[in-house]
């Protein structure tokens, strides 16, 4: 695969690190000021966000760039006063993280308006003068299954955890329903979910009356680290984690030590560094602030990480799996020649 | 044991409720302690119940000094109280058996409660008064005899040194009160003292060996064995004034007429007319309808039978909005709980029912507002520095006055006083009786009080109210002190 | 009973009761002065006219929720449901517009009437079925919650959304409609602010100066006293309660104008920091009791409190802690040192 051959090739240049390359930087990135930066998020809390905010930092730093968080918690309205709070400070680019459609497009409108770069992560802005940074859920749905039918063959019966409506989850479940179709030996036999907090946990209240129910299910797709949780409770309260097979997308260290329990059903996930998504957002911002042009769409494929894998390298958390797992560590995207990346 | 009171006296602000009290409740009696409403029986009890502490004076138990400055020290000390309301001596939400506890559950001790071995404890404390009930019935649904028995029960069982009962029967029946007065006959045969407070003068026949009355704060009778009943009844309700302070005033034509009106349960009905220009005082023990009556006038009751006119068309209020539209107003007896607002300064106090004779286009005029308590600050001498005063600054005296002012404010047909004189000094009282009369002309005015003296100062005619129906009725100039006295304590 | 003349000859006592007179005055104006001054001199511009007007339009919808509830908090209830009842206003104006095509008035008029609605509930289920206000309107926030997610499943509402019955909605938001929470008046003033004004400007006059504010100030402080001057309490508290749900209604119209979709999450923080606004009203001018000036200066003070920290690059968590305890100092002016009663 090109992708990954392309992938390692950027971990070798990562390693090697270039900071010296600063000096050749275009403005503003030529050391003559400190640029500003906003990051203007709509959700915040938790692992993923949490990994997200820290590659944001750590490549901002490695520009020389100061960074402003705005941090709206899931309020509409608030984010786009934010959006008007870091045009009115002056920022000289904006990063938007997540968001609705309806509220940012025309918040990011008056950004633009204004002369200020702006790249947006998982949100569509609806505007062309801004990239869109995504992980691709295609991307993480093909590869977990694709390790799905690796493990179990083409035909097995299967249970499905998801919540219609939340953008990501529907384009993982277009793969899913791909998927059924070009395997007619895929059955699924039940499907549930459901997003009230703690999330975990009412997935796992709904998996162990569907466990008990539907005791033939042999794989379980669950594409969000929460819904793989709360069926890796159920399965083992209900004791059958050693025939089931949980198939999941997203990581954190947390995920990591659940996949590495003894006897947990949880076999793969397939998961892009929320790290790494942070670093490619402000790499495309600055190379947007710089003149050049990262593409419409900057997408950042995801790696699978097996269980196995995990137990083969005795991996216990993010930074060893990154250091373990090249193609996890860094994304050859929005790269440039005078990019200085983080060190690590 | 024994408890000896000496010279206690107790201010709240500036008004004196207690003015040299001396009490010596000696064991093996049972001693009746009557009073009128505001004498300063309940506030003598709370002293001695550690929920106040005296101004001045002092307090021996047992010879020991006595100062309990909270109610546990007192329980501590062998001081048990039973109060009046009832619900306040028991937890509605519980069981018999917690209910009887509940002192030994305060008190500390394990962790755990078990019930089966409180039980024999707790059956033992119901068959000391002869209640007869299951441990595990929850309060709220016993009858409100029962409960107050469980309250009984429960004091009997700290060993009391000294038990103060208030009002105990109020809610009992006859068998009921003969089991209670058996027990406290049986605690005085082992040397309990018994303070026994109650206007029921079948109980205080029953069951007292000595009568001791207050009055204003000061005790006006002490009566031994032979006791003389109605002595003691004169003696709790004043017999300072043997005529009226004042000539009698004609009365115009009956203003507010009620026929046939029933106001408590199983009582005779009662007819009266409220009559222009006239002040009627309308005189009762506690229970004996007063407040009830008010409140049917005022719409906040319906009555249980009977009609109303008002300057003859039916008056049938729902409500206190419909009797203040009808031009009849009521001062309530209760004037913390029922008159003031205490966040509002004088001011908006006085015009509270009015506001829209205060208004222009929904609008308050402050300027009017305060015209009018200006105004009412003169003609009542209300001690107050002006229209914005706090009302909680006021003293109780003062605070009356702006009730009063606040009825005086627009021209009533009605006016109803129910209890104007509770906690009010003397000199507050002479204003308001003052301010009252003369402004009597144009209206029919109502004054509801258990203080025959207060009737007698304020009065054109006093209509004596027993259990819900009229026993007596005399006019100023004309009366007959002993008869009045008669009917208010011959009825019970 | 604090006696006001012998007070007045007592001067050493004075002094000292002088300063807390001051204190319970003024120190929360201090305090906002203070902190504007900070964040003015660490980042200048803080104090720009157009941080203002962004400072204004980010406290309009909290500040309009807040007045409602200052309206129930005067008669001495409390209303739990305005952040449910703004969740569902959105939802509702989404829907008539998303799923029923229909026009911006028909869109108001359904969050308004539905606004009303449920405080008449409220009112209801607490003047005459006597249900505690705190419960009444906690049971029918979460009835509300749940319930506005029915129509769509659970969806959010936006153009081209796939309904539970499979058709696709076709409806958008209309132009108008959006305009009420984007529009700028003079390119400077959103429209959120000027409702807000207004709103602030009507409750304030009503409360404070017409005959219906009084009677309702009264019952808040002795409801007895107030029904034995012949006010017809349980009208008022009906009265006051509806007027919340207007308000939260008209502050959820505007949440959806500024959002442009029916998205579920939002208006998920209203309630707090409403409430927060409504309370730190109290000690504004220390009047220690709730007003519509101190609503709105209390709305104000935690806007300008979250804008600068947010300017200062205070993370989130830090801002929720710095919030409370703005709150908890604000209850302490107005319990611990206004009413101090021997």
């Amino acid at each position: 695969m090109t992708l990954t051959r392309r992938m390692l090739l950027a971990a070798t240049a990562a390693t090697l690190a270039l900071p010296a390359a600063a000096q050749d930087a275009p403005a503003p990135w030529d050391g003559s000021e400190t640029p500003t930066i906003a990051l203007v998020r709509y959700l915040s809390t938790g692992d993923f966000f949490q990994a997200y905010l820290s590659g944001v930092e750590r490549q901002a730093e490695a520009l020389g760039a100061e960074l402003r968080v705005f941090d709206s918690r899931q309020d509409a309205a608030l984010q786009s006063d934010m959006m008007d709070q870091a045009i009115g400070l002056g920022v000289d680019g904006i990063i938007v993280q997540h968001g609705l459609t309806e509220s940012m497009a025309p918040a990011v409108q008056r950004a633009v308006d204004a002369g200020i770069p702006v790249v947006a992560f998982d949100v569509n802005v609806e505007n062309d003068a801004v990239p869109q940074i995504e992980q691709s859920d295609r991307d993480l749905a093909r590869l977990a299954l694709e390790q799905a039918i690796a493990d179990n063959g083409e035909s097995f019966q299967a249970g499905y955890v998801y919540v219609a409506g939340i953008a990501p989850l529907d384009r993982r479940d277009e793969t899913w329903q791909e998927f059924k179709e070009r395997y007619p030996g895929i059955e699924e036999v039940a499907s549930w979910g459901t997003l009230d907090n703690p999330i975990a946990n009412s997935v796992a209240d709904q998996a162990s009356a569907v466990l008990r129910a539907n005791p033939m299910i042999e794989v379980v797709f669950a594409p969000y680290d929460e819904f793989a949780k709360g069926v890796v409770i159920a399965a083992n309260e209900a004791g059958m984690a050693q025939d089931l097979k949980i198939y999941s997308a997203d990581m954190s260290t947390a995920n990591i030590n659940a996949m590495r329990e003894p006897g947990s059903p949880w076999a793969a996930s397939a998961a892009t560094n929320p790290a790494v998504v942070g670093e490619v957002s402000v790499r495309a911002l600055a190379m947007l602030m710089a003149g050049e042009d990262p593409g419409d769409q900057v997408v950042i494929p995801p790696a699978l990480i097996t269980q196995d894998f995990l137990n083969e390298n005795d991996i216990g958390n993010m930074e060893e799996l990154a250091a373990k797992l090249p193609s996890f560590a860094h994304a050859d995207v929005a790269m440039t020649d005078w990019m200085p990346l983080p060190p690590r | 044991m024994s408890l000896q009171i000496e010279g206690m006296t107790k201010r709240f602000g500036t008004n004196t409720v207690l003015r040299g009290v001396d009490l010596a409740l000696a064991p093996g009696t049972i001693t009746a302690f009557m009073g009128a409403n505001g004498a300063g029986k309940s506030t003598l009890v709370k002293i001695v119940a550690g929920v106040h502490s005296a101004s001045g004076g002092t307090m021996t138990l047992d010879g020991r000094p006595f100062a309990p400055v909270t109610p546990s020290a007192a329980l501590r000390a062998g001081v048990v109280v039973v109060h009046q309301i009832i619900n306040d001596n028991v937890v509605l939400t519980m069981d018999v058996l917690e209910n009887l506890m509940i002192d030994r559950l305060c008190a500390g001790g394990s962790p755990i409660f078990r019930r089966r071995t409180h039980r024999d404890e707790a059956q033992a404390m119901l068959d000391r008064v002869g209640l007869d009930v299951p441990l595990s019935a929850e309060l709220a649904d016993l009858p409100l005899a029962d409960r107050q028995m469980v309250a009984i029960a429960r004091a009997l069982a700290h060993d009391p040194k000294l038990l103060i009962l208030d009002e105990p029967t109020s809610a009992l029946s006859d068998s009921e009160a003969e089991r209670l007065f058996a027990v406290l006959e049986g605690l005085r045969d082992q040397g309990v003292p018994i303070l026994y407070i109650s206007h029921r003068m079948g109980d205080i026949r029953r069951l007292a060996d000595r009568i001791v009355t207050l009055r204003d704060g000061r005790v006006t009778g002490d009566f031994s064995a032979p006791l003389d009943y109605s002595g003691a009844v004169r003696a709790m309700l004043g017999a300072a004034l043997d005529a009226a302070a004042h000539d009698r005033v004609p009365p115009g034509p009956p203003v507010l007429t009620a026929r046939g009106l029933r106001v408590l349960p199983g009582a005779a009905p009662l007819d009266i007319d409220l009559n222009a220009a006239e002040v009627t005082a309308i005189v009762g023990l506690v229970g004996a309808g007063k407040t009830e009556l008010a409140e049917t006038l005022y719409g906040l009751r319906r009555p249980l039978a009977g009609k109303m006119t008002l300057n003859g068309a039916p008056y049938a209020p729902r409500h206190p909005g419909d009797a203040v539209a009808a031009g009849v107003f009521m001062a309530a007896e209760d004037r913390t709980g029922g008159s003031i607002v205490p966040d509002f300064d004088l001011a908006r106090n006085v015009t509270l029912p009015f506001l829209g004779a205060f208004s222009q286009f929904g609008m308050m005029r402050r300027d009017r507002e305060a015209r009018r308590a200006s105004e009412a600050i003169a003609a009542l001498d209300i001690v107050a520095q002006g229209p914005d005063d706090p009302i909680a600054s006021l003293s109780g005296g003062n605070q009356q006055k702006v009730v009063l002012a606040r009825w005086l404010t627009r021209p009533a047909r009605v006016l109803i006083l129910d209890e104007p004189f509770q906690g009010v000094d003397i000199a507050a009282r002479r204003d308001i009786g003052r301010a009252l009369r003369a402004t009597a002309r144009d209206r029919a005015t109502l004054v509801l009080c258990s203080d025959l003296d207060e009737a007698i100062e304020l009065a054109d005619r006093i209509v004596i109210l027993s259990h819900g129906a009229l026993r007596a009725e005399q006019e100023a100039g004309a009366l007959d002190r002993t008869a009045l006295v008669h009917a208010m304590s011959a009825a019970a | 009973m604090p006696d006001t003349v012998l007070t007045a000859s007592e001067p050493p006592a004075r002094s000292g009761a002088d300063l807390r007179v001051l204190a319970v005055r003024w120190g929360l104006i201090v305090l906002l002065l203070g902190m504007v001054g900070f964040f003015a001199a660490a980042e200048p511009a803080f104090l720009s006219v157009r941080n203002m007007v962004i400072v204004l339009q980010s406290v309009s919808i909290v500040a309009i929720l807040a007045l409602g509830v200052t309206c129930t908090l005067v008669v001495g209830g409390f209303d739990l449901s305005i952040g449910s009842v703004a969740a569902s206003a959105l939802m509702a104006a989404s829907y008539v517009m998303v799923v029923w095509e229909g026009g911006t008035l028909a869109a108001v008029a359904a969050c308004l009437a539905l606004g009303l609605l449920v405080g008449l509930v409220n009112g209801l289920l607490i003047v005459k079925l006597r249900v505690p206000d705190l419960l009444a309107t906690l049971g029918m926030m979460f009835l509300l919650l749940g319930l506005q997610l029915i129509p769509t499943a659970g969806r959010s509402i936006a153009t081209g959304m796939s309904l539970p019955d499979g058709t696709v909605a076709e409806g958008r938001f209309t132009a108008t409609f959006l305009a009420l929470g984007r529009h700028r008046v003079w390119d400077t003033v959103p429209i959120s602010v000027l409702v807000m004004l207004a709103l602030a400007v009507a409750i304030t006059v009503f409360l404070t100066f017409t005959r219906w504010g009084r009677v309702m100030y009264a019952i808040g402080s002795n409801p007895q006293a107030a029904r034995l001057a012949g006010a017809n309490v349980e009208r008022y508290k009906i009265a006051a309660y509806m007027i919340s749900g207007l308000c939260a209604s008209i502050g959820g119209i505007l949440l959806a104008a500024r959002v442009g979709r029916g998205d579920v999450s939002s208006g998920n923080s209203l309630l707090l920091d409403a409430v927060a606004a409504a309370l730190i009203g109290f000690a504004v001018f220390g009047a220690g009791k709730p007003n519509a000036v101190g609503t709105a200066i209390g709305a104000l003070f935690v806007g300008l409190l979250l804008n600068g920290l947010t300017m200062m690059n205070a993370p989130y968590y830090t801002q929720d802690a710095i919030k409370g305890a703005v709150l908890v100092a604000a209850l302490m002016f107005t319990f611990g040192l206004s009413v101090r009663r021997s």
